[in-house]
């Protein structure tokens, strides 16, 4: 019955929607501009920007527009720090009528005095913000002086939100990380710079301590629980591994043209692409005695996580899942920790991902999944009601979708409270998929008819 | 009262945007969409803010506005929009609010809309336009401004009088607004309530699920308002030109009545009064029940609620209503904050109507920054506002009672009731139970550092414990007491060159820096210098932990120097391990005042108890100007030893007994002098082999080698715990035990008096390096040498010279398990002697030596006579050098 469901897809969105099949070699349409009214879940330039550079820790993130921008974005990603929270508030210039009609440049400029008396942070952050755009406000200028006057680096970060979509937001993001980093040389220190982990959950914590079991030390971490000082050493890596591939594939290739530092990507989500990613990294810059740690750590851990995993494939063998995030990274692993799982993928889709992505989405799915682009409530509805999905894995504004269509929900976007990469991030995933999915308040759900 | 901290920068807002307050409203309208004319952005972090208050879907759809739509207008996007919205949710009402981008390129949605009703020849639906700049205000003015637009555009013939009461509801909870139209039904009034999200926002489950949910204030009804006998209006602080109830009143005629929100026992008299009034009908018994309960209640807690001190920010007509609940039950509200501009709001609470004692501080258009700073310096003990309100409780530690928008960090604010009689009673004892938490788990603790004040003995015997405890901690973290310990460091400060008794083992007169043993220092230093360089040493060295005075003379023999030494430390870092070692003479003189320095651990070198043994270790003894010899001299010496040991072991100050084994004079008398000890309460003995000294009495005497060492002290063990590891050193040495580097903090350089450099010129003098574990036997392989013993030879005869630490040559920490570098150090160790005499050597390290000029010689057996053959060998190497040439 359910599998007959008609979705209905608005024109403009067709070529965003494609079902995997054994012949035909569909190509999904993505890297565009929302289709208007469509109720996308994408966010906006500005978003981009500041998730990515947002978990730098000591950094005073100023955003240059109405409240608007800065009350909805104030400490929601669920980054944590070793140190300094300053990257914890939420400044804003808070433009009013006023600002708007005379230019707010001059607020902006106070703004940063402000800030820089009281807090004497390393590094000013300023984001454009949709009006900025209009009103024409110079923040390149205000910023330029601000730092002549303060000796402090001041960055702008044009994020103008209707200026593209989030991804653009991710390249404004890199190209303030490369004015920090400067342009000079330097000189090559053993190690790696990570980049794409933005430590949600103590999440770059797990890595960084992999590694160094291997023997292996991170330079700079791009950008969870980092530093400014720290940030402006990553040109003196060996080697960027790139996990967040949609945020920070431009910044790895930008490092490699003007530091030569070659890059290679990773994903740590998943005992599959965790290993894989340990061996690879491992093999870049390794010698033999750190690959034969990388191998005995790998033996260790996933000897121990599989013995928890096991217990989990056997009550969730054979449940459908449907998958909704961000990028086309995390898309990738979780389609391979579900088949882990023995679980089959029914539907697949991302906010942002890239042709590249989709391609690797496409190839690993299972038969019949539907994979979507910029895809919206009204068709996340329509596919998972049609599969019959048994969870859905997204974000918050996902999750109070799939408890009212009466499915189970994982939580992957940066608001969580428990890590999900690693060997121990795999069983929790799988530890949080069964708690769902196997929950006993579904009985009474699905017997909803029927109770009164 | 400063409204903010910060002239140009709000920091952590305590407000929200226009848009988000009409997408409220327009939720409580019967099958609405809302779209909202601008960029992507908006309508995505607007649909996260309230899907994590309300748990709900939020369907917003946005015209996705794009850098073409911002050049030539938005038009396109705007329609298209409305198309795909009308398409995917087939709504009767779709609301088109502005954001800041489409009011600053100008957009006229009205033309707009109107075009697109035409174009599309809808007859059904009906669209309403509002302007709702993110700038021009903030949730609460788009709350109350989408209402009154959503009255203008559907309310705009007058209808018959239908009897019915207008109800416009503030931006509450929908649990609250069922709550409110339970009240109104108990009444059996007829109404229109605008908005209703009651369940819209909160949904029940159903099988069936509704992109729009059901629900919600219908176009119908909404037309009714006109007709209506009155208005009654939740907003004591809404402006005039955002008042449904104004418009109703100048437009229709529509009597109108503002009220406050029904939260406090008196805002809910005025509201029960004004609807009973109204609909001329009687108060039900139930109520009156229910006010009567809240009446019980309030008395119940009034004492507890007494000692509150509110802060309370948020929406202003929420944070009125809240305000008026505190105040009534004697709940003092320090700080009421909004970040709304409004003036109002101080006029209201300032009022000739309030008859409390202390006027509140009220401040608008703020910030958590600001409001922050205020709750910490008015001392308030409670918060009660949205959820962003954590941060202060994060760093300042008040607890807070959620309430209003947006509550995401726990399940259920979309259910809170705290209005009317039986939700102020459930609001009231939330916070009165976050008050009596906050008490309960601090009082026992503050009572008891407030008041108790333990007797003289209790505190004496609580005092003494406190001081075993931590000198207890002190052992464990030394690591000449403790093994474990070994990681950490100690530092030796030469501050008492001079000594009052002459032992035969002992010569301080010269310093090699690569020599290791007590008495020998590079440097004497002032108290002064040795705390500037006990500053120097600490700030490198994380680990270290001792301070300890070890001569090179006998520390008490410098008694001033040693005590102001402490004193100046003791003010540096005052959880230092003080210790220090002495021969014990002085001891009885200075033990109290030791003890009150804070020395925690001594040393007692104590090599007899006998004076006849002891004569033959000490030359000399001088006491209090007193020149003493022999036996005279040992027998003084040993007395005050022991009696200053067992006065400070009885004081609880740890005490080592140092014991030197020199074969032949005491070695067999130790056992006796052990178990003396420990009847004075020493805590532990180290027996340490002789070092015979160059230039001292005992300079000729046989070495102890290790095997004798450790049996003795294994016989010692049954009597008294024994130290194995120490390592006989400087008394500037600096570092762990196994690793000295007071070379690296000294000055001075190897100087006169070396032993190496007081070489005769003797051409028969040869210097060997002899890998031996006990100094007896060659017995270890070149790189399994961790110490080298330094023989010379000259005139035919064989003197040891020094010991040689394979480890001081470490040329830093992360080489040392490299196997090329732990022979680069032996290297070094052995550098400057002319032949190595080893158990075996591997090829490439003997090619090292032999490059060097250092002859290697592979044997066995005892070290003299290996000694004797190589000089053989190496006298014949040199003649024949010398023929050839």
């Amino acid at each position: 019955m359910k599998s007959n469901l008609p979705v209905d897809i608005l024109d403009d969105r067709k070529d965003f929607v494609c079902c995997k099949s054994g012949k035909g070699d569909g190509k999904v349409k993505c890297d565009s501009d929302s289709v208007a009214g469509s109720v996308s879940q994408r966010a906006c330039v500005y978003c981009g920007a500041r998730v990515v550079l947002n978990p730098i820790t000591d950094a005073v993130h100023i955003v240059h527009g109405p409240i608007g921008c800065a009350s909805y974005t104030w400490d929601i990603r669920g980054s944590l720090s070793s140190g300094p929270e300053t990257y914890r508030n939420s400044f804003s210039t808070d433009l009013r009528e006023q600002d708007v009609i005379f230019g707010g440049e001059k607020k902006l400029a106070g703004a940063i005095d402000e800030i820089i008396v009281k807090y004497s942070p390393k590094v000013v952050f300023v984001y454009s913000t949709c009006i900025v755009g209009v009103i024409g406000d110079d923040i390149e200028a205000v910023c330029k002086s601000a730092e002549k006057k303060h000796s402090i680096r001041v960055i702008p970060i044009q994020s103008t939100g209707f200026a593209g979509n989030k991804s653009q937001g991710y390249k404004a993001a890199c190209n303030a990380l490369l004015r920090l980093m400067g342009e000079s040389i330097q000189p090559k220190v053993t190690g790696i710079n990570f980049l794409g982990d933005f430590n949600l959950a103590g999440e770059i914590w797990i890595v960084e301590e992999y590694l160094k079991k291997c023997g292996i030390n991170i330079i700079t971490k791009i950008t969870g629980d980092s530093r400014v000082e720290e940030i402006m050493k990553a040109p003196s890596a060996e080697l960027n591994v790139v996990q967040c591939a949609g945020s920070m594939t431009y910044l790895a290739k930008e490092m490699d043209k003007r530091f030569g530092i070659p890059f290679v990507k990773v994903s740590f989500y998943g005992l599959e692409d965790t290993k894989t990613s340990i061996m690879q990294i491992a093999k870049a810059v390794g010698d033999k005695q750190v690959l034969e740690k990388a191998v005995e750590l790998i033996m260790d851990e996933e000897y121990k996580a599989s013995l928890m995993l096991e217990q989990y494939r056997q009550r969730l063998k054979g449940k459908r899942a449907a998958i909704y995030v961000g990028g086309g990274f995390k898309a990738i692993s979780l389609i391979k920790q579900f088949a882990d799982l023995g679980m089959k993928t029914v539907m697949v889709g991302t906010q942002t991902g890239k042709a590249e992505e989709y391609e690797i989405i496409r190839s690993i799915a299972d038969e019949g999944a539907v994979i979507l682009d910029d895809s919206n409530p009204a068709e996340l509805e329509g596919f998972i009601k049609q599969k019959g999905a048994d969870i859905l894995v997204g974000g918050v504004k996902e999750r109070p979708l799939a408890y009212k269509l009466g499915i189970a929900f994982c939580d992957h976007n940066h608001e969580r409270k428990h890590p999900l990469c690693g060997f121990e991030g795999a069983v929790n995933f799988a530890k949080e998929v069964d708690m769902s999915i196997n929950s006993p308040i579904w009985k009474f759900v699905k017997d909803e008819n029927k109770c009164l | 009262m400063k409204n903010r901290n910060f002239v140009n920068l709000n920091i952590n807002p305590c407000k929200m945007c226009m848009p988000i307050g009409a997408v409220t409203a327009f939720k409580g309208i019967e099958n609405s969409m809302f779209l909202l004319h601008g960029s992507q952005g908006c309508s995505t972090y607007i649909r996260r803010h309230m899907a994590s208050h309300y748990n709900e879907p939020i369907d917003i759809a946005s015209s996705s506005l794009n850098e073409k739509g911002t050049v030539f207008g938005g038009e396109s996007n705007l329609k298209k929009g409305l198309k795909n919205v009308l398409k995917q949710y087939t709504p009767d009402v779709v609301a088109v609010a502005t954001t800041c981008l489409a009011e600053t390129i100008g957009e006229d949605i009205q033309r707009l809309t109107q075009e697109f009703i035409v174009e599309e020849g809808l007859e059904n639906v009906k669209i309403i336009p509002i302007s709702t700049p993110g700038y021009g205000g903030t949730e609460f003015e788009g709350y109350y401004a989408a209402l009154t637009q959503i009255v203008k555009e559907v309310a705009v013939e007058k209808s018959e009088s239908n009897g019915l009461i207008n109800i416009i509801a503030a931006s509450l909870s929908p649990g609250d607004i069922r709550n409110i139209k339970d009240i109104l039904t108990a009444f059996g009034i007829g109404y229109v309530l605008l908005p209703d999200i009651s369940d819209t926002l909160d949904a029940p489950y159903t099988d069936e699920y509704r992109r729009i949910p059901s629900g919600g204030t219908k176009l119908r009804d909404i037309e009714k308002m006109t007709g209506a006998v009155a208005t009654i209006e939740m907003g004591m602080t809404v402006p005039s030109h955002i008042s449904p109830g104004q418009y109703l009143l100048e437009k229709f005629n529509v009597p109108f009545h503002k009220c406050a929100v029904p939260i406090g026992i008196e805002n809910t008299d005025k509201f029960i009064r004004l609807l009973s009034s109204i609909s001329q009908k009687p108060i039900p018994q139930s109520l009156k029940s229910e006010r009567g309960r809240l009446l019980d209640g309030m008395i119940d807690s009034h004492k507890y609620n007494s000692e509150g001190r509110a802060v309370l920010y948020g929406d202003p007509e929420l944070v009125y209503a809240a305000s008026k609940l505190c105040m009534e039950n004697g709940i003092k509200p320090v700080l009421i904050a909004t970040g709304t501009q409004s003036n109002v709001l101080r006029e209201l609470l300032k009022g000739p109507e309030d008859d409390y004692s202390e006027e509140p501080n009220i401040i608008d258009d703020t910030d958590f920054e600001t409001i922050q700073r205020y709750a910490k310096e008015f001392n308030a003990n409670i918060i009660i506002g949205n959820s962003d309100g954590k941060v202060i409780t994060e760093k300042e530690g008040i607890p807070l009672v959620r309430f209003g928008f947006p509550i995401h960090d726990r399940v259920g604010g979309q259910r809170l009731v705290y209005t009317g009689y039986t939700g102020t009673q459930k609001f009231l004892d939330d916070i009165t139970n976050t008050l009596l938490e906050e008490k309960y788990t601090k009082y026992r603790k503050s009572m008891y550092k407030k008041y108790f004040n333990p007797s003289e003995d209790k505190k004496a015997l609580q005092e003494e414990f406190c001081n075993k405890l931590e000198i207890a901690r002190k052992t464990m973290t030394h690591p000449c007491y403790s093994k474990g310990a070994c990681k950490n460091a100690r530092m030796h400060i030469p501050v008492a060159p001079a000594c009052n008794i002459s032992c035969n083992y002992c010569n301080r007169k010269f310093d090699c820096v690569n020599e290791s043993r007590p008495g020998v220092t590079s440097e004497v230093l002032t108290p002064e210098e040795a705390a500037k360089k006990f500053v120097e040493v600490k700030s490198k060295i994380n680990n270290l932990k001792v301070l300890g005075i070890a001569g090179p003379g006998d520390a008490l023999a410098n008694f001033k120097n040693t005590k102001k030494s402490i004193e100046l430390i003791k003010e540096i870092d005052p959880d230092v391990t003080f210790c220090l070692s002495t021969n014990g003479l002085m001891l009885p003189f200075h033990a109290e005042e030791l003890i009150s320095l804070g020395v925690t651990h001594i040393t007692i070198t104590i090599n007899a108890i006998d004076p006849e043994i002891g004569a033959k270790i000490y030359k000399e003894v001088n006491f209090m100007g007193m020149k003493l010899e022999g036996v005279d001299a040992a027998a003084l010496l040993i007395k005050n030893q022991l009696k200053g040991l067992r006065y400070l072991s009885s004081r609880g100050v740890v005490c080592k007994v140092n014991i030197v084994m020199i074969k032949g004079i005491n070695d067999t008398h130790i056992e006796e002098v052990v178990k003396e000890v420990k009847k004075c309460g020493a805590f532990i003995s180290n027996i340490m082999p002789l070092i015979p000294a160059k230039g001292s009495a005992f300079e000729n005497l046989p070495l102890t080698n290790n095997k004798e060492l450790n049996e003795l002290r294994k016989k010692c063990e049954i009597d008294l715990k024994q130290m194995y590891h120490c390592k006989q050193c400087r008394a500037d040495a600096i570092g762990m035990l196994s690793e000295d580097i007071s070379q690296e903090f000294s000055q001075a350089k190897c100087g006169g008096g070396c032993s190496e450099k007081t070489k005769t010129k003797d051409e028969k003098a040869y210097t060997f390096a002899v890998a031996t574990r006990t100094g007896v036997a060659i017995d270890q392989h070149f790189g399994h040498a961790e110490e080298f013993y330094i023989f010379k030879y000259s005139n035919s005869e064989i003197k040891f010279v020094e010991k040689r630490l394979v480890s001081k040559y470490c040329t830093g920490e992360e080489h040392c398990d490299d196997e090329d570098s732990k022979i680069d150090r032996i290297v070094k160790a052995v550098n400057g002697c002319n032949a190595v005499l080893v158990l075996r050597i591997g090829y490439r390290p003997s090619k090292i030596l032999q490059d060097k000029g250092i002859v290697v010689v592979q044997t066995c057996g005892r070290v003299e006579d290996a000694i004797k053959t190589a000089v053989k060998d190496l006298e014949t190497v040199k003649e024949l050098a010398q023929a050839v040439d």
